[in-house]
């Protein structure tokens, strides 16, 4: 019998520890394309790829302007209140991805054989941090959290996070 | 049977599987099923008083069952069950 040369547990756990995130160069151009064309309202949408390399882009509608459940959805995190104000002014401060185009790119993942691996919007007056909200409603602990600020139009800031147990650490990533 | 997608936030209590098998003909039945199976299921579904969390979404093959009848809907030997977590936030 060979010699056990890696404890398969403690490689994981190494693995967890430094996720090597790795995202195209076009994709992250088309996320700024995408925080451009939805401004003054915020992008949102979905990335997915195989062992911290995304290698695919769903771009989802924030409806969060649109479907009723988005309010009670920040009511009950206890979050930013979103019923006071226009609901042409929600997507300006906040987003609500459709769970229908989310439902199908799940769908597209498990046929492509592909992992949620970045949850990504856009903070179009703000910098490239999570908020209280982004914090507050992060249900997806293996995911990073991508924002794109577009605070500063002529250069905008794309910063990526992990977001556990309400605890946010920066996550490196690498441009392919 | 009925074939439940379990999102990764859940997948903890399902030993990591993305996807299990649970008895029942409502979503209700399903829920009390797949939480003798894999406990603390319903707690992370519904709050105290027993309704569906505002977060979760549940659909039946592709309909949510918002526009269904909710934890009374009806499923049938065959039908897919997916919990999809929200996704929001804001600035």
């Amino acid at each position: 019998m060979k010699p056990r040369l890696y404890d398969f547990q403690t490689l994981r756990l190494l693995d967890k520890m430094t996720p090597s995130l790795k995202i195209p160069r076009q994709i992250l151009e088309d996320l700024v394309a995408h925080a451009r064309e939805l401004d003054p309202f915020e992008c949102c949408g979905l990335l997915a790829g195989a062992d911290g390399t995304v290698t695919r882009q769903y771009r989802i509608t924030n409806q969060v302007a649109k479907d009723p459940q988005a309010v009670t959805v920040f009511n009950e995190a206890n979050v930013k209140q979103l019923g006071h104000l226009p609901e042409t002014a929600r997507a300006e401060v906040a987003y609500f991805m459709d769970p229908k185009e989310m439902l199908a790119a799940f769908k597209d993942m498990r046929e492509q054989r592909l992992e949620l691996t970045v949850i990504y919007h856009s903070h179009t007056h703000s910098p490239a941090y999570p908020s209280m909200t982004d914090v507050g409603l992060a249900y997806y602990p293996d995911a990073a959290y991508l924002i794109v600020s577009l605070e500063n139009m002529s250069q905008p800031d794309i910063r990526t996070y992990w977001i556990k147990d309400r605890q946010v650490s920066p996550a490196e990533f690498q441009v392919i | 049977m009925i074939k439940v997608r379990i999102p990764t936030p859940l997948r903890p209590l399902t030993k990591g599987q993305g996807e299990v098998e649970a008895k029942g003909s409502s979503i209700e039945e399903i829920i009390t099923n797949l939480d003798q199976t894999h406990p603390g299921l319903r707690g992370r579904l519904c709050d105290e008083k027993g309704e569906l969390r505002r977060f979760v979404n549940i659909y039946v093959n592709e309909e949510d069952i918002r526009f269904l009848k909710g934890k009374e809907t009806a499923l049938k030997d065959g039908d897919e069950v997916s919990i999809v977590p929200a996704i929001a936030g804001g600035r």
